[in-house]
């Protein structure tokens, strides 16, 4: 300030500045404009639209928009649905169907092989070893039917090694041969390699292979079936030299068929019937089985035949998969009866008897390849299953499901300790049957003590399907009474977690809380006093974060019995996550005002502080919790016990600040805090005082300068609000500190320097003016920051800091201040402090000279014509809303306003205007 | 230069009281004269008798005389000329005469171990002495004329088995023969050649695990050799495994044999020969020593083979 006033004393002296006198309540009522109450919030939802308008839109766009969703949904299902009905309709197009079969065998295939990923070598067997191993087997072999037969070598004990790609690279070279071979029109060379193929599907020590094995296998024997059919439907359709004679319908009939392709297919059935061993001779004929419609119109008795075959297959493997093909192949014929796929799960529940009861003790299978050979078993039982309610679902076959509704007692006849069965038939069940059927389906359950399939598995499923499907309450509740009942004799928590997994959405969603807290009871049981395995500990968040998601209010699950015993128990991750959750819930809803919960969830986040500590979580789970962590911070509320809210935002801050966000909240909670008080009672000066040393205390520590500044002047604010003039003094000159510092940081973001500025500025108008350090002290330093920093301050926020000064000198000149703090006497403005005071009148006026001044030059320093024509502009602005325009502003204006015509064009929109506002004033001015 | 047959059915399959119609394909890079087209048919049971029961006379002979069913020959063109290209000369040929005496009774194709029954048609263009004379021969089947056959339906005859421990003529391993084993089943004793041979049979109790099951059919064919009938039970090769691994106990298993063209034919009991057969099921047990003669005749009694042969009478029906 020094260096203007001695450098410019000539020009201060001839300026004289008069502020212009303004009523700013007369203004304000002047300038505002009318208001009408609406009769609808802006943002609702305007029901009394016309649908029918939305409706016809629709139509004429068909674009899906996805704000009009609650007249969308009504109108999309039903169109899917009849989508749906028409492609369910078996009658259309066969081709569309037989695609459809495709792909999903393709999607089934994918899943077997991803399910078994087989290992690296395999064993191959003799048997096997025969086909894939030495080629020259079947090059000598001559074309007659014995050839077809096993060469008789299955009893040398040769095991070889060889890995998975080799085996698959000579299956594929293999079919390679059968495509060559057939094409060379040796047909009956490719059938005798096919059975070979075929033949490979014997060898089931391959174990986890096999469906690998068996996903190839079907490729090469789909691969010859469709080369069969095609070629005798040629024959059916061409002459021999080519012509055509007629061409078959989609649903062409045995009939429609001529006798020559007739014999064919004849023929191709009896080679295939030759074939000695059972398992190829059964998947050749599968293969073709679509064949059979060149000779049959009804082809049940062939499908029961095939199937009382396969009873013939001792292996239970083999005959599972064989079962699967079977399924799939016939699901190429037309017209079929479901009733094929109830034999087919039976005689595969059959085979596992053996396996699966405890009882029966198969010396070369241990409980452990047991369960593998359970394990390869699911896959063709959830397709089949998958089968027998496909058509249900479509609802295109009612009379299949009467059946099997009817059947469900005969399906499971005698076998019903086989589990693994139940569990598929109940994924699968539609759901009008299953509640239909829930106790009987609840009987089974208790009464499959196979180990094929662990009991606890079918109880959660169970509970799943009861949740899914709406099943009455008192089924429910009959249900969850025998099911806690059973449960409770399991020793083991793994399968006890399994089982209230599967219950707990629904003793939640009917608000069962007495079972609740049995179910909790017996996990507290079995949980505490023992080391949770990874494994139970994931059981035990699903299950608690499902108890969470179904809470509303974070009382409910405190209340609950056991509820804290069993998180105490629980350790990391599980831990972290459940904490988390409960964290979140907590500051969902409304503020927390209970000490208690306050309590708990201080500990809750202590915990996961530690936790964080040690583990190293991730930056995103970490900035997570911190958010949470402020949130919490947020939403506590003790009413009116004001002091021990303070306390718990130290206690707070001396276990959790250390990020910056979460001390910015306890900043603003401080404040918020002594607002409240101040709005409740009158006499709290002590406890403000407490409530602004910890805030003085905590910004400080904020890494960020501009946060820093903000929250300085926010306490500020409160500061003056109660009264306190020193702390607000103090707390200014901090934040001048701070923007000093973030003056000097980098990067020097300017407009939002130059909005902390205005800010302060503002606030000027309301803090009283020291007479010791003199009236305009804060605005001196503020603009001596500005000054002394001139290489990083560009002159936009010079000019600005200035016209916010001479804006605030021009407020604090008035009779009466804008506003006051609070709008309470406590704090008398500068207006009552300097009422009718000529020196302080005089002191601003000069200070506003020099401000005009120094802005002049900073104006002139801009170095870019534009920028430096619109801050002219901007300064003339400004000068002449709050200057009193005589001839002294007049020529200041004038300089500015020339500055600006020689930096803009001539028809600036911002420039004609400005000289317009001249104009108008200068003719006002004259007429007055 | 070449001659080709050609019938008017794919699959050759005559009767003797039908026309046998075809053509003649010559295919020449140049028009020949030639004396005359001849068409033989030759139907004739061929003999043989091999080893076994035969006596040592008969063994060093062997082949006996063939016995003649129908021998006709018709000359289809005169000489003349047949141009160069493609040419097709259709034929048609009656093998039975509506009159003729029913002494020459024409048997049903087949193929056997020791008696074959073929027909065969022949072609012959004779080129005089200079050139060797063109010639293709074709066989065709025969299947019996639709008067002689049976009405249907067959009676479906089956007939009860049981195969036990007992049963078996021949020693058993000693877990079998004390732990003993049941199978029942049926199996009709007679089968239309049209159709499949279908039983059933049910593995009741084993005390040893199952390794196989399988069906062979049988061939019986015997020869009048002198005053001696000389015969043999051959496999033939239609060998049907229905069991694979140890079954589930109490499951019936179907029985479904489809009967080979060629391979068989309608029981015959003719004068000096005759074709019967037999239907035999073979129980294999697992046994380590079974691994030990991995190519033994199955019909062969071994310790851990259990069998049962019945008679078979194979008809043509409609």
């Amino acid at each position: 300030m020094a260096d203007t006033d001695s450098s410019e004393p000539a020009k201060s002296d001839a300026i004289v500045v008069k502020f212009r006198a303004r009523n700013y309540a007369a203004e304000a009522t002047a300038h505002s404009l009318p208001r009408v109450p609406a009769d609808l919030h802006p943002l609702s939802y305007a029901p009394f639209l016309s649908p029918q308008v939305v409706a016809i839109d629709e139509e004429k766009h068909g674009t899906l928009d996805p704000l009009r969703a609650p007249c969308r949904s009504v109108v999309v299902p039903s169109k899917d649905l009849e989508n749906a009905r028409r492609a369910s309709k078996p009658e259309i197009s066969g081709s569309d169907a037989a695609q459809l079969l495709g792909k999903e065998w393709t999607t089934f295939k994918r899943f077997l092989v991803q399910k078994f990923p087989p290992s690296k070598t395999v064993a191959v067997s003799s048997i096997a070893n025969l086909v894939i191993g030495s080629h020259k087997v079947y090059e000598k072999s001559n074309a007659h039917l014995d050839e077809l037969d096993d060469p008789q070598g299955s009893a040398e004990e040769d095991v070889t090694f060889i890995t998975q790609q080799e085996y698959t690279a000579r299956l594929s070279d293999m079919k390679t041969d059968i495509l060559s071979s057939w094409d060379a029109g040796d047909h009956f060379k490719s059938l005798k390699l096919s059975v070979k193929v075929a033949r490979l599907l014997r060898d089931t020590d391959l174990l986890q292979f096999y469906p690998t094995l068996f996903t190839q296998v079907t490729d090469i024997l789909d691969m010859l079936g469709d080369m069969v059919i095609e070629r005798i439907k040629r024959k059916a359709e061409f002459t021999e030299d080519g012509t055509q004679i007629r061409a078959l319908p989609e649903d062409f009939q045995a009939r429609d068929v001529c006798s020559e392709a007739k014999e064919t297919c004849h023929n191709w059935f009896c080679k295939i019937g030759s074939i000695r061993d059972l398992l190829p001779r059964i998947y050749l004929e599968l293969a073709i089985l679509p064949c059979w419609r060149f000779l049959l119109d009804d082809s049940t008795d062939v499908i029961q035949r095939l199937l009382a075959m396969m009873r013939g297959l001792g292996n239970p493997l083999a005959s599972a998969y064989c079962h699967l093909y079977l399924v799939y192949s016939v699901q190429k014929l037309p017209a079929r009866h479901n009733g094929y796929l109830i034999t087919c799960i039976r005689d595969i529940s059959l085979l596992m008897v053996p396996i699966v009861s405890s009882k029966v003790t198969i010396e070369d299978i241990n409980s452990e390849s047991r369960q593998v050979l359970v394990h390869l078993m699911e896959p063709p039982m959830e397709y089949i299953m998958k089968c027998i309610f496909k058509d249900h679902q479509q609802g295109c076959n009612i009379l299949a499901e009467l059946g099997v509704t009817r059947n469900l007692s005969e399906l499971f006849g005698e076998y019903s300790c086989v589990s693994l069965l139940l569990h598929h038939l109940l994924k699968e069940l539609p759901p009008e049957a299953f509640r239909s059927n829930i106790l009987h389906i609840l009987d089974l359950i208790e009464r499959g003590i196979g180990s094929s399939f662990d009991q606890c598995v079918n109880f959660r499923l169970l509970g799943f399907r009861l949740y899914e499907t709406d099943a009455p309450v008192e089924i429910v509740n009959v249900v969850l009474e025998r099911v806690i009942q059973d449960v409770s004799q399991y020793q083991d928590l793994d399968s006890y977690l399994k089982v209230v997994d599967g219950y707990v959405d629904i003793v939640l969603q009917n608000q069962m809380k007495i079972q609740l807290e049995m179910l909790l009871e017996g996990i507290a049981e079995r949980a505490c006093n023992k080391w949770i395995n990874d494994c139970e500990l994931e059981s035990l968040k699903s299950v608690f974060i499902k108890i969470l998601s179904h809470t509303k209010c974070l009382e409910n699950i405190l209340e609950l019995n056991f509820f804290a015993e069993i998180i105490d128990v629980m350790r990391g991750t599980a831990k972290n996550a459940i904490n988390m959750r409960l964290l979140e819930i907590a500051t969902r809803n409304g503020y927390i005002r209970c000490p208690t919960t306050v309590q708990f969830l201080f500990e809750v986040g202590q915990g996961l502080r530690n936790c964080n500590g040690f583990l190293s979580m991730l930056d995103s789970d970490n900035q997570h919790l911190d958010r949470l962590l402020s949130r919490f911070v947020h939403m506590v509320d003790f009413g009116t016990e004001w002091e021990l809210h303070l306390t718990f935002l130290i206690e707070f801050r001396a276990n959790f600040a250390s990020a910056d966000e979460m001390k910015e909240t306890l900043v603003h909670r401080s404040n918020w805090l002594v607002m409240k008080a101040l709005k409740d009672s009158k006499q709290l000066v002590s406890f403000g005082k407490s409530c602004l040393a910890f805030s003085e205390a905590t910004i400080p520590s904020i890494a960020n300068p501009v946060k820093q500044l903000f929250l300085y002047l926010e306490t500020a604010e409160v500061a003056l609000t109660i009264g306190l003039v020193c702390h607000s003094d103090g707390l200014i000159d901090s934040a001048i500190c701070s923007l000093q510092s973030v003056v000097g940081g980098t990067p020097l973001d300017v407009d939002r320097i130059i909005c902390i500025i205005q800010k302060l500025c503002s606030l000027l108008i309301m803090v009283p003016g020291n007479p010791i350090r003199g009236v305009t002290y804060i605005s001196k330093s503020l603009l001596s920051l500005v000054n002394s920093n001139a290489l990083r301050i560009t002159a936009r926020l010079k000019v600005r800091t200035l016209s916010a000064n001479i804006i605030l000198l021009a407020a604090l000149s008035q009779h009466k201040l804008p506003y006051s703090p609070g709008d309470m006497k406590e704090v008398p403005g500068n207006d009552l402090l300097y009422f009718d005071d000529p020196s302080y009148q005089e002191e601003l006026a000069s200070f506003c000279r020099h401000l005009l001044q120094d802005m002049i030059l900073a104006i002139k320093e801009e170095a870019s014509p534009i920028t430096r024509g619109s801050l002219a502009l901007e300064a003339c602005n400004s000068i002449a809303s709050v200057l009193e325009i005589d001839d002294n502003v007049l020529c200041i204006c004038n300089e500015l306003m020339e500055i600006a015509g020689s930096c803009l064009s001539k028809e600036h929109f911002y420039l004609l205007s400005t000289s317009k506002l001249f104009v108008a004033n200068h003719l006002r001015n004259l007429s007055v | 230069m070449s001659v080709e047959l050609k019938l008017s059915r794919s699959n050759r399959i005559y009767r003797p009281d039908e026309q046998i119609e075809g053509k003649i394909i010559t295919k020449f890079s140049s028009s020949i004269s030639h004396y005359g087209v001849r068409l033989t048919v030759n139907g004739s049971v061929n003999l043989q008798v091999r080893g076994g029961s035969a006596g040592v006379i008969e063994s060093i002979v062997g082949v006996l005389k063939p016995i003649t069913i129908v021998k006709k020959s018709v000359e289809i063109r005169p000489s003349g000329k047949i141009s160069s290209g493609t040419t097709e000369i259709p034929f048609s040929l009656t093998l039975k005469q509506p009159g003729e005496s029913k002494s020459g009774k024409f048997y049903e194709t087949f193929h056997g171990e020791d008696i074959s029954i073929q027909y065969l048609l022949t072609v012959e263009v004779a080129r005089g002495y200079l050139h060797k004379s063109l010639s293709a021969t074709l066989e065709f089947i025969i299947e019996s004329e639709k008067a002689e056959l049976l009405e249907l339906p067959i009676s479906p005859e089956l007939v009860l088995f049981y195969i036990t421990q007992d049963t078996q003529k021949h020693p058993l391993l000693s877990e079998l023969k004390s732990g003993g084993f049941r199978v029942s089943g049926r199996i009709p004793t007679q089968c239309s050649l049209s159709c499949a041979l279908r039983g059933e049979m049910t593995v009741e109790a084993s005390a040893l695990p199952i390794q196989s099951i399988d069906i062979h059919l049988l061939r019986v064919e015997s020869i009048l050799v002198g005053d001696r009938i000389a015969s043999e039970a051959t496999l033939i090769q239609t060998t049907q495994q229905i069991a694979d691994g140890d079954v589930s106990r109490g499951l019936s298993l179907p029985i479904y044999v489809l009967l080979p063209r060629l391979l068989t034919c309608p029981t015959v009991l003719a004068g000096p020969f005759s074709i019967e057969f037999k239907v035999s099921i073979v129980i294999s047990f697992q046994s380590e020593l079974s691994k030990l003669h991995p190519k033994s005749d199955p019909r062969t009694p071994r310790l851990w083979l259990a069998m049962e042969t019945l008679p078979l009478e194979l008809v043509r029906t409609m």
